[in-house]
């Protein structure tokens, strides 16, 4: 249905995306993880149409839309990483005018504004200002304005930053209804690992301007086959206790938190009583040590050597 | 599709209202501080701030016409005793004379009025002259005949000609005020004379001047409030364009501009939605204030047609300054450009343009660079305009505001980035 072909967007010297490729099917929800400045957004831009690329291409059924975006803008929703939405208007009158310039008018309009609202759960502050919402709110909105035309795909560019998390389960669960019911095709981009695990059927990760894995999240998880991950807590960790580990051997990361070490080694090696000893000689107390079950996250920390929200 | 735009930024502009009080209540504040300040600044006995220049060309001799008039009440047969106080009382009967030493030759006006003799073959060139405020004109006979109308009961009553220089408004004020308080003055003495009354019951007061009938040439005084309701007004509305570009950046900073050309808009539809958008609400901006000028300070229109013409003229100038200065700042992706034209370039072109003081009044170089401004060039037009003159009159600063319009439009065109471009 869609497809990045050696997609690569340069900005002077610097490369924001290199060479990406992507495909993404009729009905799936394709997830795109990557830190900040991963070059997410500038590839969300690409594919929308919004900005043209520096080389490759982007086709929307087989055919180019490079040069002719019209198709493809028909059938999108785009909902953007900030609230693109007017303050000063109600939700309602935000909706009408975004519906408006969809070509929505009439009763077909005021229905699709009803249903949208009642989608996202605002119909009872649709007469509201939107700058008196709740930041939750404010990006339900922001999703609700992206599909009054009802779109056959959405491209939501981490569209649960800085929500409390009662907003960022109903933004989840409404993104997997939407995909469910209306068979509605989902690329959702996000750093949150735990978001794109719970939504998505194949993944890309993308590491600066690089796509760095992808597939499905057994397939990516499968990458650390050959490890495991031993989450180490104490209440006091020092220094000589993280140097200690990262000098040892056997182990391959450690990556290092205020209350909670993470560390990576070779799947067979029994680690328990060594890191028993090595806390003794710092001088530290352990809490706990758990062996985890591979997350994205620790994909992305084996393949990156950095944690996603660094 | 721009109708969209243009509902939606005055839904936006309806719920700002510390916006709304910028735009619509500053000015209105204004115009009342600076239209007193200067009224007190022209009372002010120190500092006679206004200098104006008058040449006064007489068509005829004074003295020969008051002999000829004592001659006519001799062959009327009046008693000897009545012509002998007559002619006791001769500089009484020299209107003119009257005029230029008992009034413009008076305390605080003579430090404000330079009167100066005009001779006929002069008159061409003092027209033309723009350190000449007005020029008086006495036509011939008019000593007689005004001596006549107040003492024989002729029927006609002769006239003083005043003609204005276009650039000055507050210096013709003074000018015409003073000779309509002498004509009102003589015109009193002559009524108290038909009726019978001795003139020594009534007071009257003695900074009051009188004066003859005038015609002047066809034009009103601009009073200090309707100058400074023009000066405001055409500086605020420029305001107008710096908001709705700020508002434009603000939903490109936020991606609602993005929003908008993903749903197929094309972003010469929202460039017309901004450009149409600003002229519609800086045409509201002036009926507004204009409107509230002539409520409360009585600033009248004498003619309707012109003054339309000159309000949608510098309303779209004024919209293609929105589009301009939307379309940079788009273009180099900031706001600074917006910043900068309300907080300086305003400020400059309503320096230049005449909004604080008529500064074209002491320099003509600096009129016709203030005419080269679009608000200069709307404010000389508002000012023909309530002076009196018709289209015709104001027909070059229209063309200066359509030309400059059409320019602005074509370099934010130009300027207006291209798809890839905007973020």
């Amino acid at each position: 249905m869609l497809e990045l072909v050696d997609l690569s967007k340069k900005y002077k010297q610097f490369y924001a995306v290199k060479n990406l490729n992507m495909f993404i099917e009729k009905g799936e929800i394709v997830g795109l993880l990557g830190p900040n400045g991963a070059g997410k957004s500038t590839a969300i831009s690409m594919l929308s149409s919004l900005v043209e690329p520096t080389e490759g291409d982007v086709r929307f059924n087989n055919k180019s839309v490079i040069k002719k975006p019209a198709p493809l803008r028909k059938v999108i929703g785009m909902v953007p990483q900030e609230v693109a939405l007017y303050d000063d208007l109600t939700a309602e009158e935000n909706l009408h005018f975004f519906g408006r310039i969809y070509r929505l008018t009439g009763a077909q309009l005021k229905q699709r504004v009803n249903e949208v609202l009642e989608i996202i759960g605002l119909t009872d502050r649709r007469k509201d200002i939107v700058k008196k919402f709740s930041g939750g709110m404010k990006r339900r909105l922001n999703i609700g304005a992206a599909l009054l035309h009802e779109p056959e795909v959405i491209i939501m560019d981490e569209p649960t930053v800085g929500i409390d998390p009662q907003s960022r389960n109903y933004i989840l669960e409404t993104v997997k209804r939407l995909n469910k019911e209306k068979g509605m095709t989902v690329l959702y981009t996000s750093h949150y690992m735990e978001e794109v695990e719970f939504l998505c059927d194949r993944i890309y990760i993308m590491d600066k301007g690089d796509l760095i894995a992808s597939g499905t999240k057994d397939e990516i998880k499968r990458i650390l086959s050959a490890e495991k991950t031993i989450s180490i807590q104490a209440d006091r960790l020092n220094d000589s206790f993280i140097s200690k580990l990262k000098q040892h051997p056997t182990i391959n990361r450690v990556i290092a938190e205020e209350k909670e070490i993470t560390i990576m080694v070779a799947k067979e090696i029994n680690m328990f009583s060594t890191l028993i000893k090595i806390a003794e000689d710092a001088g530290i107390e352990l809490n706990s040590v758990d062996i985890k079950t591979p997350t994205l996250e620790d994909v992305f920390l084996h393949l990156t050597g950095r944690a996603l929200r660094d | 599709m721009i109708w969209q735009i243009i509902k939606k930024q005055g839904l936006i502009l309806l719920r700002n209202p510390r916006q709304l009080l910028l735009l619509v209540g500053l000015p209105i504040i204004l115009i009342a501080i600076l239209g007193t300040a200067l009224a007190g600044m022209m009372d002010d006995d120190t500092t006679p701030a206004i200098h104006v220049k008058v040449g006064i060309l007489e068509h005829e001799d004074e003295e020969a016409q008051t002999d000829r008039f004592l001659e006519k009440l001799e062959d009327k047969g009046l008693p000897e005793e009545a012509m002998e106080e007559i002619q006791a009382n001769r500089e009484q009967m020299t209107p003119i004379q009257m005029l230029k030493k008992s009034v413009f030759g008076s305390g605080e006006l003579k430090e404000m009025v330079e009167l100066r003799e005009v001779k006929s073959a002069e008159k061409e060139a003092v027209m033309s002259d723009d350190s000449y405020d007005a020029l008086l004109e006495v036509p011939e006979n008019f000593t007689y005949d005004a001596l006549a109308f107040m003492f024989l009961d002729e029927p006609s009553q002769p006239m003083l000609h005043l003609f204005q220089n276009e650039g000055s408004d507050i210096g013709f004020s003074v000018v015409k005020d003073v000779v309509q308080q002498f004509q009102e003055q003589l015109t009193l003495n002559t009524f108290i004379g038909k009726e019978g009354i001795d003139s020594s019951v009534i007071k009257i007061d003695k900074d009051a001047f009188a004066g003859e009938t005038i015609p002047f040439n066809q034009q009103e005084p601009v009073s200090a409030q309707g100058y400074y309701a023009i000066g405001m007004v055409v500086m605020n509305v420029l305001f107008i364009a710096s908001t709705i570009g700020s508002m434009a950046f603000l939903e490109k900073k936020m991606y609602v501009f993005d929003r908008i050309i993903l749903a197929n808009v094309s972003r010469w539809i929202y460039f017309a939605g901004i450009l149409i958008s600003t002229s519609l609400f800086a045409f509201l901006q002036l009926m507004l204030i204009y409107g509230f000028s002539w409520l409360v300070y009585g600033v009248q229109w004498p003619h309707l047609l012109p003054f339309i013409a000159v309000s949608l003229a510098y309303a779209i100038a004024v919209g293609s300054i929105g589009v301009l200065l939307t379309a940079l700042s788009f273009r180099i992706n900031t706001e600074a450009i917006l910043s900068l034209f309300s907080i300086i370039i305003v400020s400059l072109l309503a320096f230049i343009g005449g909004s604080f003081y008529p500064v074209g009044d002491s320099s003509a170089f600096l009129q016709r660079l203030g005419d080269l401004t679009p608000n200069g060039a709307a404010m000389s037009a508002y000012l023909a305009v309530l002076r009196g003159d018709g289209i015709s009159a104001i027909s070059h600063h229209l063309y200066f505001l359509v030309i400059f319009a059409f320019v602005a439009i074509l370099i934010a065109a130009m300027s207006f980035p291209k798809r890839g471009l905007t973020t």
